[in-house]
């Protein structure tokens, strides 16, 4: 396989494929990377970190299914249970699945895409990785300061009466809000201000408008929680009376406020995850997008409904009637705009040439694993049925199954989508599928159960049960079982390929939007001069070439038969 | 936005060159303008969470007010119209200097620039002088949030207290204690005389750093290498110089007679405005509700100060480099955006003044 340059070799019509000094080597030692403004490094930091943080929290979780295999206490006792699933929660929520792909995935591509050197503000965004640092290390605090019982939605008065660690733990969260406000600000401006020329609004790829809408909602909401924990904290210490009744204070308040985040927040997981499959589907479909306009609306229609529909986590916390039904009504409109995307990947498909790579699998697995999420959240956003299906195991499965089965493997999809990009190295698609199969089937085994158990009245936050829910609750936890073994073949793949990987391509999937134009990996201010945007869909303007064993643009595909090798970066 | 801004020349042709001539224009913009308008959408984003980060604190004081609006009525008598409305004209004058300030900066006055930060660093200052003031009043009255607060009406809270049931027991008995402690100086005279005596430990730290920082300032003044340093002694010294103005002038308006406590005359006057308070009147004063305002007051005051102080930071900074000569005629966005924040700054200053002072 040829490696191909440009600097070195005029001749060469083949765009750069690969340099010697890309910006991961560009500049050694630890404090070129613990200092870095480059986004790209930025970007992988905290990809380390949110999977450190995922295997730490998916460890907890294979706990608590474990102490479940019986109805009898195993080795939890009823408090350490309610430690562990609030950590657990508190973890996964605002340590993985929120940072995940827009913080993680968004900083290592936005810019690429866009044709820029870098975000906007590289410093915030450097300073909002140290953010979420602290935010991390405030979590591990409250876990060495005696846990944390509350569940990650911290419910008044219990929140302000426990001895346990809540305060620590809502710093904690305190300054991750800020972590996610200054990437949101930073990805909106960037998107505004940094755009190619050739790039319009309608013509960025539907990643990008994925990340704007997330970007909206985490500008718009996370200050609430912000000032939410900030009062919760002050409450606890100075007993001020703001939600704890016996002052005269309104514990539903602040359900009120916390919901008002944390409902827009499952659409800052969600939606940059829908991003990622807007772009996995269509290009390993070989296929223009279908219904670009409408998938791009109703990632704004999303971000905006998003901001109506809070009460529907209060449909028994005392609301009036009125406001149930008006809060009912609109989360059954949310719908809507999730399932427009859904047909419309479906319809990118149909007579596409799909190809099952790594990253398409995950895709399919998010369409299969969402449909379920989504549709099981109608029951819940029915008020009747609400009634019986609120704080059982049935919400645990619907969130399951948008969080972990949509967010999650829409980061999983993501990683693989661009593993070549950020790395340099293609990974053992072999593995890589294998890893994916066991997510998809450990994932249902694990949660298909508890929709089971919930519609049958097991409620959730419980370390023991009824015996006749034993089967279920077994089946469930060898699906966990099956899930963090597969979570580990998956990175121990990537984590393998680093060393051991080929060779990437600059395009190795055929992609036509701008990251794949560059090399990779990319160098250190990604592109010499800002490229020409044009459609980023249009899958015919590449094609395979066999010589580089990737894609190359089509005007170039026959002009050029020589070898050539890299020589460096010519920013260095 | 700012035809200002359009003005540069120096857009490099070629922009991966790594050498940019100008050191005011980052790397990763192409031109000046591309640079300004985003910091100035950055900036006026960051606002939007400034704004729906306290409006969490409106919320929670749209819903108490509602829920009880005749504890806001009877407590917000507690809070000194006078003080607030001087707060409130010295933040307004400040608003002006920095828009003043930014015009200079546009036009390329640094001297002219220099002035008016260092006069909105000083009015910033002279705020918080003020507030320290009401602060220590109000805790000396024990108008303090949460357990802290007593009744002004000491002996009623006491009756309360001691009929209140087994939960309240133990705060009741504190709140004994705390009476008897602080009994002998129910006299407004006194009150103010403790007052005065706690502001003191503030008022002799601020001469000790006045003395200091002056003495530094005067020291590297001259000293060329050492700019950077003397405008920070500067800026320390003209902060604490507008806190002592600041804390003074609240000791001197009280000193010269005036009331700090409402009489039983005014709390009935009062309380005559909406007939359903009146019919409540044998009940109120409601100790534990009314203890619900001064979270409010102290709550949102609170944060706002703590918003005056992160101004009073980023102005600081502003001199600083403003001594240095790094803002031009089209390099200004640092002072176009520092203002906008502490015209937000003072816009909420302008929301909580109102609704906190001037209910009835
Ligand atoms: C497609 C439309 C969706 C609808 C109609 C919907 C509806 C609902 C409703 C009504 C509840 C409250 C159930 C209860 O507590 O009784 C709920 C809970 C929840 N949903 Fe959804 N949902 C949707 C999508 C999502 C997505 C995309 C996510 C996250 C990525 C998500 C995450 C959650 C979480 C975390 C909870 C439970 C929080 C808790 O109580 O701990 N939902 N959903
Ligand atoms: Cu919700």
């Amino acid at each position: 396989m040829a490696t191909v340059v440009d600097s070195s070799n005029p001749k060469s019509d083949f765009p750069i494929q690969y340099r010697e000094l890309n910006y991961l080597n560009c500049t050694k030692g630890w404090k070129s990377w613990f200092f870095t403004l480059d986004h790209k490094r930025i970007g992988i930091m905290y990809l380390i970190g949110v999977t450190v943080a995922f295997f730490l929290g998916g460890l907890f979780a294979v706990l608590l299914r474990t102490e479940l295999l019986s109805p009898e206490k195993m080795f939890l006792s009823a408090d350490g249970y309610n430690q562990m699933f609030t950590l657990h929660g508190a973890i996964m929520t605002f340590l993985v699945i929120i940072p995940g792909v827009p913080a993680a995935i968004g900083n290592i591509i936005l810019p690429v895409m866009l044709g820029a050197k870098d975000v906007a503000f590289p410093r915030m965004n450097l300073g909002s990785f140290y953010l979420w640092m602290a935010g991390a290390a405030f979590f591990l605090a409250a876990l060495a300061l005696g846990g944390l019982d509350t569940g990650w939605t911290f419910y008044t008065p219990y929140s302000v009466t426990t001895g346990t660690a809540v305060r620590t733990a809502l710093l904690g969260v305190f300054i991750l809000g800020f972590s996610s406000i200054f990437t949101g600000l930073n990805f909106i401006v960037t998107i505004h201000t940094m755009r190619p020329p050739g790039m319009t609004w309608f013509k960025m790829p539907l990643f990008l408008w994925a990340l704007y809408a997330t970007a909206l909602i985490q500008v718009l909401a996370t200050p609430v929680l912000g000032i939410t924990g900030l009062l919760l904290i002050v409450e606890k210490t100075f007993e001020i009376g703001i939600f704890d009744p016996r002052l005269g204070g309104d514990p539903v308040l602040f359900q009120h406020f916390f919901w008002f985040y944390s409902h827009p927040a499952v659409y800052v997981m969600i939606l940059p995850a829908m991003g990622v499959i807007s772009e996995v589907i269509a290009v390993h479909s070989r296929k223009h997008i279908f219904g670009y306009r409408f998938i791009a609306y109703s990632s704004i229609a999303i971000a905006v409904f998003g901001f109506l529909v809070w009460g529907h986590h209060m449909f028994v916390s005392g609301q009036s009637k009125v406001v149930a039904v008006v809060f009912s009504a609109i989360t059954f409109s949310v719908s809507i705009p999730s399932a427009i995307k859904v047909f419309n990947w479906l319809t990118t498909m149909y007579k596409g040439s799909i190809r099952f790579t790594t990253a398409m699998c995950y895709a399919l697995a998010f369409l299969f694993i969402f449909s379920i999420g989504g549709l099981t959240g109608l029951f819940l956003a029915t008020l009747a049925t609400d009634i019986h299906l609120h704080d059982t195991y049935f919400v645990v499965a619907h969130f399951h199954y948008v969080m972990m089965g949509s967010s999650l493997v829409g980061l999983f999809a993501a990683v693989h989508h661009w593993w070549p990009k950020m790395t340099g190295k293609m990974f053992n698609e072999f593995w890589g599928r294998i890893a994916c199969l066991g997510v998809f089937l450990g994932f249902n085994l694990t949660f298909f159960p508890q929709f089971l158990l919930g519609t049958r009245g097991m409620p959730r936050r419980y370390y023991t049960y009824l015996p006749e829910f034993q089967n279920l609750h077994v089946m469930s936890t060898c699906g966990a079982y099956l899930l963090g073994l597969s979570s580990a073949l998956m990175a121990a793949t990537l984590i393998y390929s680093v060393y051991r990987g080929k060779l990437a391509p600059a395009n190795p999937w055929g992609g036509a939007s701008l990251e794949w134009q560059c090399s990779s990996p990319p160098p250190h201010n990604n592109f010499d001069h800002p490229p020409l945007a044009g459609d980023p869909y249009v899958m015919e303007s590449v094609v395979y070439n066999e010589e580089i064993g990737g894609y190359v643009p089509v005007e170039c595909q026959g002009a050029n038969k020589g070898s050539v090798t890299a020589s460096g970066d010519n920013e260095a | 936005m700012n035809t200002a801004a359009t003005t540069t020349t120096d857009e490099h042709a070629d922009s991966h060159d790594h050498e940019h001539h100008d050191p005011r224009l980052a790397h990763h913009f192409d031109s000046h303008q591309q640079q300004f308008d985003t910091g100035k959408l950055g900036i006026w984003i960051f606002l939007v969470t400034e704004v729906l980060f306290f409006s969490g604190l409106f919320g929670f004081y749209a819903v108490y007010r509602s829920l009880h609006p005749e504890v806001f009525l009877y407590a917000s008598q507690f809070l000194d119209t006078t003080l607030g409305a001087a707060n409130t004209v010295v933040l307004l004058f400040s608003s002006l200097t920095m828009a003043w300030g930014v015009r200079c900066a546009q036009l390329g006055q640094s001297r002219g620039l220099l002035v008016c930060l260092v006069t909105t660093l000083a009015c910033a200052a002279i705020f918080l002088g003020v507030k320290s003031f009401e602060y220590t009043e109000k805790a000396h009255h024990h108008l303090l949030p949460g357990r802290a607060y007593q009744s002004p009406e000491h002996h009623d809270a006491a009756a309360h207290a001691t009929a209140a049931d087994g939960e309240t027991a133990a705060a009741a008995k504190e709140a004994e204690a705390a009476e008897a402690s602080v009994h002998g100086d129910h006299g407004d005279e006194s009150l103010f005389e403790k007052t005065k005596h706690t502001l003191s430990y503030m008022t002799t730290v601020l001469w000790g750093v006045i003395v200091l920082s002056g003495i530094a300032f005067g020291l590297l003044f001259k000293n060329p290498n050492k700019k950077t340093l003397a405008t920070i002694a500067g800026c320390v010294l003209v902060s604490a110089i507008g806190m002592q103005l600041g804390a003074f002038s609240s000791i001197g308006y009280h000193q010269l007679g005036h009331a700090e406590k409402p009489t039983d005359e005014e709390i009935e006057l009062a309380e005559t405005v909406p007939a359903e308070y009146a019919k409540q009147k044998e009940k109120i004063p409601e100790p534990m509700l009314a203890r619900t305002f001064f979270s409010v007051y102290f709550c949102m005051t609170g944060v706002h100060a703590i918003h005056i102080i992160g101004g009073m930071i980023a102005i600081s900074w502003l001199i600083v480099r403003t001594v240095h000569g790094a803002f031009t005629t089209y390099y200004f966005g640092a002072v176009d955006f520092v203002g906008l924040y502490w015209h937000l700054v003072d816009l909420i200053w302008i929301y909580l003044f109102p609704l906190l002072y001037l209910i009835n």
